[in-house]
């Protein structure tokens, strides 16, 4: 007769066991993280913060390059993501303020609730454009802070960084000085590159922009700002505006037309045909993970709609 | 709406008062302008150096005002379904209970101040201005600082249980609310004052866990009436032979029980299925202490329930988000499942002397019942959308009196809206419902019936952020 022995469970199974769990929970990914655990809101600002960190951070975007931030919903996602975060890097000026706050209350994070550390604001670090219009909704969505497109704007971007820098040291003080330094070294790169987009735009067309979103770059190159297709902020097209804006710009010598690809372009080629522009839809985002290079290059593509044919 | 104005513009004054002496406190400029002077609509400009000075975001003003307007016009001629009369005129006629009567209503001028009170706190007061009279619809306060993924909300609330219970009527995406929050939580859904307490974990998949401890006042499932009086007035042959006024008066004897007397618990996951797609699955269950109704006939006969109640039940939400202009191509797809069982002790009464009740009958009653529905929207153009909704109501509809059951029949509603919205400042919508209602004769029977509805709202000031 044998005896049965009660199966001995080991300690290597007991861990492997709780790992499985942990992974199903997704715990073991926070486990292994790097030091500091950052949620940007839009690419452009990921980019910033991948830059700047370097390995020393992890980076979540919340808006996908190909979407308006301005019109998306606090989803579920969003909340987790947060919940794990150190770090949350917005834009401001109401540009995120129709879900950023709801996904900040679902977090239940205090690290990164606003007026913490751990809550940076990129529109507060830098004197914002049209920021002394009145706050009338006859006006249509009008930001009251200002023009919240401030990451399309090399300049200001490079302010940004430097206090996003300052902010992150404060975070993790061990990396302050390499934070420092690589904002340093990027916020060269941008001056760099700005100088010499200015100079290859010097006798360029104007520009007429669907929304104010490339105000920031047109005034930063000095190149003359058309208008917006939209009559007012957030305010789709009218027929009556179009006529207007047809009638004006046909007194202007000739321009061209930027879209970004996630407006919607038929307002656009209307008016291409009607006063003969070329008109151009392009990002003005980098891809999720994308970094100085993609910046620059998404940048670049705009600047050669400008060139001479 | 006569007492409605004079009160909305003393609030909106007395808020534009703090507004300006708030902004006085930190502005140079303000202390040297005239206070009779109107406020200036901005404050300063941001500075052009770098700052580094973390501000409040996206709060020009604090508290955020809002005003909602909330107009329906409706052609309903609907009563509550069979078995679920409790609260709603119990069959007498004057079943209406949509919080919308026939012809044109002025549901809701809804006022909301919401703000961050100090680092610990945020808080949000919505006043519901409604034609009888200014109602506090929620005032509560939730953390912002404590560790570990808790928080906790504490005042009157709409709970956390199920998806659309949370939401006001102007969210909604239909004009009236779902049979199954209507019945089972009441017009004003499962508002109540009492404490909330979450927890989200730190996972990559997004849970949150909450357990609700409330005063436990709601229709459907926390009825509560307390100790009081019945009453009758009735005419009999005085001393002369002329009628004479007769008063009968009796303790009704529902037990007085102290609250808080309902308890909920509630969890929900949502796993991530990348960003222009959001799911999320709740489970959630209540308890409530006491759970009384009274019906009183002008006879002098009482009815009267006091018991207990049990409830449970399942949501789900899905929602497409493809980043079309104005809403197009969005598409939501809800519903939810909810099952009571209320434990009661009936009687029946009828005056005995000036001064008792004498029982007819009486016995212990347990309902079994449940509710469903299922909604979907579409924005199929920009500014456009249309939906449509199923609501079922009573698939299980047992009432047991001392063991011997009685089944009450399904009742069945569908609808179908279509809405405009302008800006996402305003909304038109259009909706008509089919309703097939089940009759009081044990489940055999129907009534069919149309129903009409015309809603627009508008909303002034601050556009908040929704929650999901």
């Amino acid at each position: 007769m044998q005896m049965h022995t009660f199966p001995e469970i080991s300690a290597m199974k007991l861990f492997s066991l709780a790992r499985a769990f942990a992974l199903v929970l997704g715990l073991a990914g926070t486990a292994a993280a790097a030091d500091l655990s950052v949620v940007a809101t839009i690419p452009n600002l990921g980019m910033l913060v991948r830059e700047i960190g370097g390995d020393a951070v992890t980076v979540r975007v919340l808006a996908p390059p190909n979407r308006d931030a301005h019109y998306l919903e606090a989803v579920p996602s969003m909340m987790a993501a947060l919940r794990r975060a150190d770090l949350v890097v917005s834009i401001g000026a109401d540009l995120e303020v129709g879900w950023l706050p709801a996904a900040l209350t679902g977090a239940n994070n205090r690290r990164v609730m606003p007026g913490q550390p751990g809550n940076f604001v990129a529109a507060d670090q830098v004197k914002l454009l049209d920021d002394d219009k009145p706050a009338d909704r006859a006006l249509g969505d009008v930001h009251p802070h200002g023009n919240p497109h401030v990451d399309f704007d090399p300049e200001r971007l490079a302010a940004i960084g430097r206090a996003l820098a300052r902010r992150m040291g404060e975070l993790a003080p061990a990396q302050a000085t390499e934070f420092a330094k690589r904002a340093e070294t990027l916020a060269e790169a941008l001056a760099e590159h700005g100088a010499r987009w200015k100079e290859r735009v010097n006798d360029a067309p104007g520009v007429l922009s669907y929304h104010s979103d490339h105000m920031y770059l047109l005034r930063f190159l000095g190149v003359k700002e058309l208008g917006t297709i939209e009559p007012l902020p957030g305010i789709p097209p009218t027929a009556a505006h179009l006529r207007g804006l047809v009638r004006r710009l046909r007194e202007e010598p000739p321009g061209v037309i930027w879209t970004s690809n996630y407006q919607p372009d038929r307002a656009a080629r209307f008016m291409a045909r009607e006063l003969g522009w070329p008109s151009h839809q392009l990002p003005t985002q980098v891809p999720m993970d994308g970094g100085f290079d993609a910046y620059v290059a998404m940048v670049e593509a705009w600047l050669d709609t400008l060139d001479p044919p | 709406m006569k007492n409605i104005l004079p009160s909305l513009l003393a609030l909106t004054l007395a808020s534009g008062l703090t507004v300006a002496s708030a902004q006085e406190a930190d502005d140079p400029v303000a202390r040297t302008r005239d206070p009779l002077d109107p406020p200036p609509m901005r404050l300063r400009a941001l500075q052009l150096a770098e700052r580094d000075v973390p501000v409040a975001t996206g709060t020009e003003f604090n508290p955020a005002i809002s005003v909602i307007v909330d107009a329906v016009y409706a052609s309903d001629e609907t009563e509550a379904p069979p078995g679920f009369e409790f609260g709603h005129g119990h069959g007498h006629g004057h079943g209406h209970g949509h919080g919308v009567e026939e012809g044109f209503n002025l549901r809701e001028v809804e006022l909301t101040f919401s703000g961050t009170v100090d680092p610990y706190f945020d808080a949000l007061v919505a006043l519901g201005f409604h034609e009888d009279g200014v109602e506090v619809e929620e005032a509560y306060l939730t953390t912002r600082m404590l560790p570990a993924g808790l928080q906790v909300k504490a005042g009157k609330f709409l709970s956390d249980v199920g998806y659309i219970n949370k939401q006001h009527p102007h969210d909604w995406l239909f004009v009236d609310a779902p049979w199954m929050r209507e019945f089972f939580f009441g017009d004003e859904g499962l508002n109540e004052v009492g404490v909330q307490l979450t927890w989200v974990p730190p996972t990559e998949t997004y849970f949150r866990f909450g357990v609700e401890i409330l005063q436990g006042e709601s229709e459907g499932v926390a009825n509560y009436i307390g100790p009081g009086r019945h009453e009758a007035v009735t005419l009999l042959p005085g001393p002369g032979g002329a009628p004479e006024r007769v008063r009968w008066r009796a303790d009704h004897d529902l037990a007085e029980r102290d609250g808080p007397r309902l308890f909920t618990a509630f969890a929900k996951v949502a796993p991530d299925i990348g960003p222009n797609h959001a799911v999320q699955f709740g489970l959630f269950g209540g308890h409530s202490r006491a759970f009384q109704q009274m019906d009183a006939h002008s006879s002098g006969r009482l009815e009267t329930w006091d018991g207990d109640s049990t409830f449970f039940g399942l949501d789900a939400v899905y929602k497409y988000d493809g980043g079309g202009v104005m809403g197009h191509g969005n598409f939501t797809l809800q519903g939810e499942y909810i099952y009571r069982e209320l434990d009661l002790r009936y009687r029946n009464r009828q005056f005995d002397s000036f001064s008792s009740l004498g029982t007819l009958d009486e016995g212990d009653q347990k309902w079994k019942q449940d509710g469903l529905y299922v909604q979907a929207t579409y924005g199929f153009a920009p500014r456009w959308n249309a939906g449509l909704r199923a609501d079922l109501l009573g698939l299980t509809n047992d009432g047991f009196e001392d063991g011997e059951a009685e089944s009450f029949g399904t009742s069945k509603r569908y609808t179908g809206q279509v809405s405009y919205a302008p800006t996402e400042f305003s909304r038109l919508r259009a909706q008509l419902s089919y309703v097939d209602m089940a009759h009081d004769d044990h489940g055999h029977g129907h009534s069919e019936e149309w129903v009409f509805m015309l809603q627009y709202v508008i909303s002034l000031g601050v556009h908040g952020a929704h929650a999901f």
